[in-house]
């Protein structure tokens, strides 16, 4: 293991100039161009170009990637657009690659650098609201919360603003407050988006968690499932889905709602297999939740996985 | 160090292994100080469904701590859990008033099944960093502890979210693992 983990990667980054230099000598060609021009659009080629971005040695490219590591946290939408065409310039002239002799380079290219900085704010903005802590006495917060059980149960007012119904739809006790813990803002916002965009999915999922011998706690679920969606986004494990969610729907770059419908594929696809996994009770939640995670990452090792969120009800 | 060393060092001791449980209320900081005593990132703890359970070394155990979820939906499950158990640990969330006496007489109700009946309790009056936190003594006089009598027992103040008296509280655990 140690050789293969230590011993390897160090000779390889040794020997890696002289395999680009052999490659770029036979078929005239950069690195990036062959990935851009040889790689299958979205994860496979976003994922092979952001590698060769990070391990550049010229100086040109190690202060670019520098300079929109550090911009990307804070950007506007027309500001992440801009970073394509600039790395493109940088880059062509590092590698002197003339745009009238490859007219498609800097486009190719572009596309997976607003990919690329696009995730890297969106693993920004996910840990922001994260680190928003759940405040009761934040209208917005309090709203947010109320504005979920209405959704989630139409028919049923609640009787207070600390009361026992909490628990019908799966929190711990009488006042939810205190159950997003270390999610803060987002395991709402994901509860709360789930239950807005997917309404007849998230009633039918909440149906599910009511079952007397099958059932699980709703709301504790789904921000253990926004700890495990944050997760994916924060080891870069994600990166297979958005890259390829970008090309496949013709946006420039993911965005929190795209993590959003992320987090409600998850909780669809948990409930089922919770359903399918024919637990004895809650304790088996643990196990459960950590083969569904299994499953989850060894899809997303293949290049061409994208999650679907195709959450359709089969209305009985 | 000889190679025959070594591998005795290697070789795990079923002796020196312990089962510990960590129970309490819903919010009171099992999972924190789970992953204090574990050195994990505490930031993004969630809610336990169901239970967590890790090893951690101290004082040449090897404590396999559970941590049970604290709602009341699964409060039933506690018991479960109780065979083969060398110390109880109870975390009490000092800031939580309104249900002091819930937690305490979920711990006496528990402590009166057979299982439990030798095993030495250490009570975790938490987060102390909080400036309403009732202290220890606060917590063991409300919950009138001195029932406790006749029973290996401590409550000690800490704060899971900076671990400062888990270290105290194992090191009592450690000198009275249940024989």
């Amino acid at each position: 293991m140690f050789i293969l983990d230590r011993i390897l990667p160090f000779i390889f980054s040794y020997i890696r100039p002289f395999i680009k230099w052999f490659l770029h000598a036979f078929t005239r060609l950069s690195e990036l161009q062959r990935i851009c021009y040889g790689a299958k659009a979205g994860a496979s080629r976003t994922s092979q170009v952001e590698r060769s971005l990070t391990l550049s040695k010229r100086p040109q490219i190690r202060r670019l990637v520098l300079d929109l590591d550090e911009a990307a946290p804070y950007v506007s939408n027309a500001e992440l657009l801009d970073f394509a065409p600039r790395a493109a310039r940088i880059v062509m002239q590092a590698k002197r690659i003339k745009n009238n002799v490859h007219p498609d380079f800097a486009r190719l290219f572009g596309t997976c650098v607003t990919s690329i900085w696009g995730y890297r704010r969106l693993m920004h903005q996910v840990e922001q609201l994260r680190a928003e802590k759940y405040d009761s006495d934040n209208l917005d917060h309090e709203q947010k919360l109320l504005r979920l059980w209405q959704l989630l149960m139409p028919d049923t007012p609640l009787t207070g603003r600390v009361t026992k119904q909490w628990q019908d739809i799966g929190f711990q006790g009488d006042d939810p407050k205190t159950d997003f813990r270390g999610m803060g803002m987002l395991g709402l916002e994901n509860l709360l988006y789930f239950a807005t965009a997917y309404n007849d999915a998230a009633k039918h999922v909440l149906l599910h968690s009511m079952h007397p011998t099958l059932g699980y706690t709703y709301a504790i679920v789904g921000i253990n499932l926004t700890s495990m969606a944050f997760n994916l986004v924060k080891t870069g494990a994600a990166k297979t889905h958005f890259y390829n969610l970008v090309v496949q729907h013709r946006q420039d770059f993911s965005t929190v709602e795209d993590f959003h419908k992320l987090y409600c594929y998850l909780f669809f696809e948990f409930d089922r297999f919770w359903m399918e996994s024919d637990p004895r009770n809650i304790m088996d939640f643990r196990e459960i939740y950590q083969s569904f995670e299994i499953t989850k990452l060894e899809a997303l090792h293949n290049d061409s996985t994208i999650f679907k969120t195709n959450l359709v009800v089969e209305s009985v | 160090m000889g190679l025959l060393s070594l591998l005795r060092k290697l070789r795990p001791n079923p002796e020196k292994e312990a089962r510990i449980l960590l129970l309490g209320l819903d919010n009171a900081g099992k999972t924190t100080i789970l992953k204090q005593l574990a050195s994990e990132d505490i930031t993004t703890v969630t809610p336990t469904a169901g239970f967590n359970i890790k090893s951690v070394a101290a004082d040449g155990f090897k404590l396999n701590v559970w941590d049970i979820g604290g709602q009341w939906k699964i409060r039933p499950y506690w018991k479960n859990y109780f065979a083969n158990t060398d110390v109880l640990i109870y975390v009490i969330d000092c800031t939580d008033r309104t249900r002091l006496p819930e937690a305490g007489s979920e711990l006496f109700e528990m402590l009166m099944d057979n299982r439990l009946k030798q095993v030495p309790v250490l009570i975790f009056a938490n987060k102390q960093d909080m400036p309403d936190a009732m202290s220890a003594a606060e917590v063991a006089e409300k919950m009138s502890l001195v029932q406790l009598q006749g029973r290996t027992w401590e409550i000690k103040a800490c704060t899971a979210v900076d671990g400062t008296g888990l270290k105290e509280g194992m090191d009592w655990v450690c000198k009275n693992m249940k024989k």
